[in-house]
């Protein structure tokens, strides 16, 4: 087992930007580290230079204490599990299993010994003597789990190892490999664009955007202190609401006011964010969670902390009910991150679109208005130009 | 099986199609079935009348079935007396007949032993000459009959009941025919060519074709692995380059190449040589092209996979990537034996026409049919043993056409 270190590390393919641009990224040995964010982030980039698969153009890379910029990638003691899992067709599971083993020249009982062993950790033991094509896609993918705990490698490399697989199931290895990393305690690196995996696998997540790594944190903080206005927007499903407002402050009291809304921000966020105070007159982005809301009912707050809004749609979840409404102000542009707003080209003209998750047990019509509870003490402020929190 | 349509259209179509599926059939498999059958025949057997598929030869019966000794006696078909047809075996092919013509009917011929009928001491007087009078047996009935003619014969017995005889003029008799495939056919032709054991010399043949067809298929199928993953996965300077020239290489007909290569295999002094038969065929730019291709498709991450578990570049090639591409190599093998043991101009030319010890199938097979035309079983022995290997490697490479395993380790 061993770390992972970047220093400094870049790759720009022949004819493009930088695909990683100046990543220094630390995996701690035995850490489970999630590498997350939007597609064509360079996430499988980064994952394939440690693997040797793609050649690193500038920076300095080591796992343990070696530089494995020159080293192949036979030489690194890496295993990688593929998006498509690349099981050899041709041979049974065994075979598949025991094929890096027999590369080496590892004694044939041997062999048998530890590839039985990683078939009976994966439950495999009976589909030994079968071919890839008999097996169903989460077979596949255990066999290919299978080739890369056989060889107790330094690091385990997994790029969106579970894409491939119908929900229920990705559920089930998800927390497999949880186990299985916790059990062997090898060193992880592990691809996903999924929020789910991302929040619930790693020991800490690498969220990076256009080959820059935006932040580096354990989960919980990664969504309670987005370290700027990308990752807040990345991380969370439903996204972060980010609206532009205007801060005014008056006495000790801050408000923000954005499409005709005015709302008092609680004392306790001025802690978290205390560079909100000099921004009185000017323009800042304003981040509610969609859990951020409460139906007025639910929640006691002075009229001056709720939020009037028409429920264009209300989708009903069972344990809440999902409110989309739009306040009335232009959406903040957030370069490459899957806001509201991205997916749906009419509430770019129309403002900006909000989504509040209630309690479930409220009934909701479209078209009502609704007098939603806002929690200010937990809302992040951020600057509209840098993206840079206001702490 | 997917869904069919149903109805009578529908049935009357299907049958409609089948009927003329089988007709386009047996035109094509006709004169397939003819050499097969024919390399199987007697000479004398080819044209006969009607003409038959069937290889026959003379019917004969072990001889102690008759009661005698010796070799198998040959059997006739005739009818008997009462005109039943019936089987005889030639027990006597020299007995002494008498013609007798009775006297009530002067154009009916009773043929009996010599010594047979009494003299009833009468003459009679046919076409002025004066004739003794007999008293013969015709069919249990006793006539009044004169000698016409004395001759030799046959005694013929009945193959059923061997206590039945009859006498009989052997060369009035049809020999009976009956199934009788001629292996010696195959031998002869086989048998190093000499006149007097009708030997043919197309086994020599033969195994320099086989020696021939499979050094090149397995230079082609070498050189086309190598060049097609160098081709599809080996980096290096001007490799689409040369990679189209190699490809246009294609586009050259062979006709124009066979003086060049004969003036070249005068240089390095291998005409009349096998070596000119392999290896300028050893290397094909259409294998490589067909190699490259499939090693296209097979996905880079099984490639990379292979990588990471450490196998070298070597190992990836024979161990993952040579198995994966087994249809591609069937196909490849398949036309390049095809070509090999077809081939007929190039050995004509290179290959000395006196020379048997080099000469291989295509060629000999061409001499067989012109000079000894004669012998047109041996021939189509000849024939039919060069069509077999193909027929074969074709059959047993077929099933990998179709087959293509290599995308299905993912997903
Ligand atoms: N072989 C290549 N040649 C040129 N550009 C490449 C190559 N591979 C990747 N890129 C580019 O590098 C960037 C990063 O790609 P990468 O595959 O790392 O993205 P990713 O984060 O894994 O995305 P996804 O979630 O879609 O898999 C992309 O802009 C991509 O177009
Ligand atoms: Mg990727």
């Amino acid at each position: 087992m061993a770390a992972v270190t970047f220093n400094n590390i870049s790759k720009r393919y022949k004819d493009g930007p930088k695909a990683v641009d100046d990543l220094n990224l630390e995996i701690a040995d035995g850490e489970f580290m999630v590498l997350v964010g939007p597609s064509g982030c360079g996430k499988s980039t980064a994952l394939r230079m440690i693997a040797g698969l793609e050649e690193i153009s500038d920076g300095e890379l080591r796992i343990g204490e070696r530089v494995v910029n020159e080293v192949p990638p036979g030489d690194r003691d890496i295993a990688m599990v593929f998006q498509n899992y690349a099981l050899y067709p041709h041979m049974t599971v065994r075979q598949n299993i025991g094929f890096a083993l027999e590369v080496a020249k590892v004694r044939k009982d041997e062999i048998n010994r530890r590839v039985e062993d990683a078939a009976e950790m994966l439950g495999l033991t009976e589909y030994l003597d079968r071919l890839p094509k008999a097996l169903s896609g989460g077979q596949r993918q255990r066999v290919a789990m299978g080739r890369a705990i056989v060889r107790s490698p330094q690091v385990f490399l997994m790029d969106e190892p579970l894409s491939n697989l119908d929900a229920k199931l990705r559920v089930q290895m998800r927390s497999d490999i949880i186990q299985l990393q916790a059990r062997l305690g090898t060193t992880m690196v592990y691809v996903t664009h999924d929020q789910v995996e991302a929040m619930t696998m790693g020991h800490r997540v690498a969220v990076m955007r256009k080959g820059v790594l935006q932040q580096v944190a354990p989960p919980q903080e990664l969504y309670l202190r987005p370290a700027n206005l990308f990752v807040a927007a990345f991380i969370g499903s439903p996204a972060m609401n980010l609206i532009t407002a205007d801060v005014t402050i008056e006495g000790d009291d801050v408000f923000v006011s954005f499409g005709g809304h005015r709302l008092r921000i609680s004392a306790k966020a001025l802690d978290r964010y205390p560079g909100l105070r000099e921004r009185n007159g000017t323009k800042v982005i304003f981040g509610l969670r969609p859990e951020h809301f409460a139906m007025e009912e639910d929640l006691e707050v002075g009229d001056d902390q709720v939020l009037t809004v028409r429920c264009d749609l209300a989708e009903a979840m069972g344990a809440e009910v999902h409110i989309h409404a739009v306040v009335d102000v232009p959406p903040p542009a957030v370069d490459g991150a899957p806001i509201a707003a991205e997916d749906d080209p009419e509430a770019l003209v129309a403002g900006t679109k909000v989504i509040a998750r209630v309690d479930g047990i409220h009934t909701i019509a479209m078209g009502q208005d609704v007098r939603l509870a806002v929690k200010t003490h937990l809302t992040h402020f951020f600057d509209p130009a840098s993206g840079a929190p206001l702490r | 099986m997917s869904v069919r349509r149903k109805g009578p259209k529908a049935t009357a179509i299907r049958v409609a199609t089948y009927v003329l599926l089988v007709c386009v059939a047996v035109v094509v498999v006709f004169p397939f079935a003819v050499a097969v059958t024919t390399a199987f025949k007697r000479n004398t057997d080819i044209f006969t009348y009607p003409p038959s598929l069937v290889p026959k030869k003379e019917a004969t019966i072990p001889a102690a079935d008759v009661g005698l000794e010796g070799d198998p006696v040959p059997v006739y078909s005739f009818p008997d007396r009462d005109d039943r047809p019936g089987q005889w075996a030639l027990v006597d092919g020299d007995a002494s007949l008498a013609e007798f013509r009775p006297l009530d009917d002067l154009e009916r011929v009773i043929v009996l032993d010599v010594k047979a009928g009494e003299k009833t001491g009468e003459t009679i007087s046919i076409d002025g000459e004066e004739e003794d009078v007999y008293l013969v047996d015709d069919g249990g009935a006793q006539v009044e009959a004169y000698r016409s003619r004395l001759t030799s014969g046959g005694l013929f017995v009945s193959v059923d009941d061997p206590s039945t005889s009859v006498l009989d003029l052997v060369n009035f008799a049809t020999p009976a025919r009956e199934f009788g495939p001629r292996f010696s056919n195959f031998t002869e032709v086989l048998a190093e060519k000499d006149p007097e054991t009708n030997g043919k010399g197309v086994g020599r043949s033969l195994t320099n074709t086989v020696l021939v067809t499979i050094l090149v298929v397995l230079g082609q199928i070498i050189t086309s692995i190598l060049g097609g993953y160098a081709f599809a996965r080996v980096q290096f300077k001007g490799r689409s380059t040369i990679f189209l020239m190699y490809l246009g290489s294609v586009m050259i007909p062979f006709v124009v190449l066979i003086i060049p290569l004969f003036q070249l295999m005068l240089q390095v002094n291998w005409r009349d040589n096998l070596v000119a038969l392999i290896i300028p065929f050893a290397f094909t730019a259409y294998g490589t092209f067909l190699m490259r291709q499939f090693f296209l498709g097979i996905p880079a991450e099984i490639e990379e996979a292979a990588l990471l578990d450490g196998a070298s570049r070597s190992t990836i090639l024979w161990k993952v990537m040579v198995p994966l591409a087994r249809p591609a190599i069937a196909t490849l093998a398949t036309f390049g034996f095809l070509y090999a043991w077809n081939s007929f101009f190039w050995p004509l030319v290179i290959i000395n026409s006196g020379n048997p010890d080099n000469a291989v199938l295509s060629l000999t097979l061409s001499t067989l049919g012109g000079r000894s035309s004669t012998d047109t079983n041996l021939v189509f022995a000849g024939t039919v043993l060069a069509m077999t290997p193909p027929i074969l490697v074709f059959l047993f490479a077929q099933r990998y056409f179709v087959e293509n395993s290599a995308s299905s380790g993912l997903k």
